[in-house]
């Protein structure tokens, strides 16, 4: 009995000499914290601002006595109610979703059917082919916008969805990426599938993607982060109301001379951001593993 | 009654390949029986992998002709070959159970689902593998993967199968193991299987025939104690059998009707010249090489007699129930002796019988000389 009092003593000393050994930081640390949570804290605040203006009534927030937490859940409620019926808000939010996901869509059947053929076989004039998609990951997207625009609105594309998806489809980076996956995929395994009947599809389909699910994983969260967010290339092809996209939505509300009150922009800011926002939560591990492994900021 | 595999032979005629203008194959001609298990071995670069896979489709021929079944194969797509192919890696699909890896060519086949059940199951049953059927690759031993992909092969039901190494990653132990299920399965299916390995041991304990490659070359076919015993040069008697062939240098002092005398072996002058059976010796060759097997070759238990060859030992391994001792004769030549069931006393300077009717006698090319009676 004494025996295990004891041994139970010693564990403790341990766990408190262990305990005092980390609760005694160094300076650097620190300062390394405090650094991270005043770039947390200034990361946050918009967020959560917008959260207090849209749930508060109006005007609460920003008076001589601003309170920095929501106040009224009914005032959020009822603004978002106001967004939503007496704005094309919910059409925008169709047009982005499809957007993006038709964009991710196509860039994941694109970039992958073309990394498969560049990782996986030989033919002529592939490394010239491979030189001109890389050099178009170095030309600046400002640079190629205004030929892509002509030759949309030559296609007769301009104010349709496949104005906003197709040009986009093309994703140099993406194949890039699934290339350098689908490198690792072993000789092997596509022979073995080939002696087993497989045909060059097939092996695409059955062997090659299934293989490649975490590079494709990547490569969605990445596009979606990208396509969410763009607001150039919707504002110039998609000019009419009808195929506005949330961005271009919430740019209106900021517009200058927009005369919504800022419970009301505030709100549609909101709700714009809400869809990354769950798909960051779902999503989290996956993105900063893809930002890791792509060498991308997304 | 267990009809799970067609019997199909093989014939490869002239067959060459080359990539650009290095040539890795050169005129290549086997004949392969239905049913047989044929081993290509040969050292790494020797060309044996590429031949397998010249067989399988999956390279093309650069010139001459394959025939299966009298029927040429050279230009058919590697599915439409009938031919079944086990890689070193296993090429398992990791993402896939161990019933979708077996059935994936019967998947492609568009099969219907109770024949591939009916067919995975049976696989499954004759590699006892029924229940890892639901697993996953990741989730099995690398005997059980080998296994795996041997049955893949199996419900193909082609008419040969191909083996490029299937065993180097297994441990030694799950290797032996593995050898006695091939053999076993060989025999169940009596199927026509062709297995590369560089393994010797392999080679030996597997085949029914034996193909020696070096250099893009068949150096010898045959049955495997054929080749041990009987050698036609100088690279499958070094290659077959481990430890490996001894060489010694000599000079053919005299020739007799049923008997060579050779002088110089070891290097040492005080060595008396060695009277070597042979019958029918060309006169006119001077130089030869005799080839030893180790276990032809003894540690004389009383050092320097005069019948042996003056050696120093240089490494010595005790196996148990035998001895390997690697000796340095005077002019450097390496010669390695074994005693079974006799410990090594620890001598360093020795000397070395050789049993001279074992020795076999090559040119200085390495062609070996044959006596006129076999």
């Amino acid at each position: 009995m004494s025996t295990t009092v004891n041994a139970a003593e010693n564990l403790s000393l341990q766990a408190s000499a262990n305990g005092s050994r980390r609760w005694s930081p160094s300076f650097a640390t620190v300062l390394k914290w405090i650094l991270a949570i005043g770039i947390a804290i200034v990361a946050v605040f918009p967020i959560w601002w917008m959260f207090n203006v849209v749930f508060s009534e109006p005007g609460v927030p920003i008076s001589i006595n601003p309170r920095l937490y929501p106040t009224s859940l009914s005032a959020g409620l009822n603004n978002i109610l106001i967004i939503f019926t007496e704005t094309d808000y919910l059409r925008a939010y169709y047009v982005s979703v499809m957007y993006t996901l038709l964009t991710i869509a196509g860039i994941l059947l694109f970039s992958s059917m073309a990394a498969f053929e560049f990782a996986q076989f030989q033919f002529p004039g592939k490394s010239l082919l491979f030189g001109i998609v890389m050099l178009s990951l170095m030309v600046p997207t400002a640079v190629t916008i205004i030929p892509t625009y002509l030759l949309t609105v030559q296609l007769g594309w301009l104010n349709t969805m496949q104005g906003l998806v197709v040009p986009g489809l093309a994703s140099a980076f993406g194949l890039f990426m699934l290339i350098q996956f689908m490198k690792s995929i072993p000789a092997e395994m596509i022979e073995a599938a080939r002696l087993d009947g497989a045909n060059h599809f097939q092996i695409y389909w059955h062997v090659a993607l299934p293989l490649s699910k975490n590079a494709l994983v990547t490569l969605a969260i990445l596009t979606f982060m990208n396509t969410w967010g763009n607001y150039i290339w919707p504002l110039i092809v998609a000019p009419s109301p009808h195929m506005y996209t949330v961005g271009q939505v919430v740019g209106l509300f900021n517009a200058p001379y927009s005369h919504t009150t800022v419970d009301i922009v505030m709100t549609a800011n909101l709700l714009a951001a809400v869809p990354p926002l769950i798909f960051f939560l779902i999503f989290q591990r996956q993105i900063v593993e893809g930002i890791a492994h792509s060498g991308t900021k997304g | 009654m267990n009809k799970v595999i067609a019997m199909s032979s093989l014939q490869i005629k002239n067959a060459t390949k080359a990539y650009g203008t290095v040539e890795v194959l050169n005129d290549i001609n086997l004949d392969i029986n239905s049913g047989e298990f044929v081993v290509f071995v040969g050292p790494s670069g020797c060309g044996k992998s590429t031949l397998l896979r010249m067989i399988s489709g999956l390279e093309d021929i650069t010139a001459g002709e394959m025939r299966l079944d009298d029927r040429v194969i050279n230009d058919i797509d590697p599915a439409k070959r009938g031919i079944a192919m086990v890689f070193q890696s296993y090429a398992l699909y990791p993402h896939l159970t161990v019933f979708e890896n077996m059935a994936f060519s019967l998947t492609m086949a568009r099969a219907p689902m109770a024949e591939r059940k009916q067919k995975v199951e049976r696989a499954a049953e004759i590699l006892r593998l029924t229940h890892l059927l639901d697993r996953r690759p990741a989730q099995l031993s690398g005997g059980q993967k080998q296994r795996v992909a041997i049955g893949r092969a199996i419900v193909r039901q082609p008419k040969i199968f191909l083996f490029d190494e299937p065993l180097s990653n297994l441990d030694a132990e799950l290797r032996v193991q593995m050898r006695a299920e091939l053999i076993e399965l060989h025999s169940r299916l009596r199927a026509t299987m062709i297995y590369v390995t560089h393994d010797q041991v392999e080679a030996m304990t597997l085949a029914d025939k034996i193909v020696v490659l070096n250099g893009g070359k068949i150096q010898q076919v045959g049955r495997p104690l054929d080749l041990y015993d009987d050698p036609d040069n100088k690279f499958v008697a070094g290659f077959i059998g481990t430890p490996t062939m001894n060489f010694l240098s000599g000079q053919v002092t005299d020739v007799a009707h049923d008997h060579i005398i050779v002088a110089g072996l070891g290097g040492d002058p005080k060595i008396p010249p060695l009277p070597i059976p042979f019958t029918g010796f060309d006169p006119s060759i001077r130089n030869i090489e005799l080839g030893i097997r180790p276990e032809h070759a003894t540690i004389a238990s009383e050092p320097s007699t005069a019948a042996g060859l003056p050696a120093r030992v240089t490494l010595v391994e005790e196996l148990g129930d035998l001895t390997s001792v690697h000796t340095v004769l005077a002019n450097g030549e390496r010669l390695v002796a074994q005693n079974h069931g006799r410990r090594h006393q620890g001598t360093v300077e020795t000397s070395v019988h050789i049993a001279t009717d074992k020795a076999l006698v090559f040119d200085t090319s390495g062609k070996r000389l044959r006596p006129a009676s076999t």
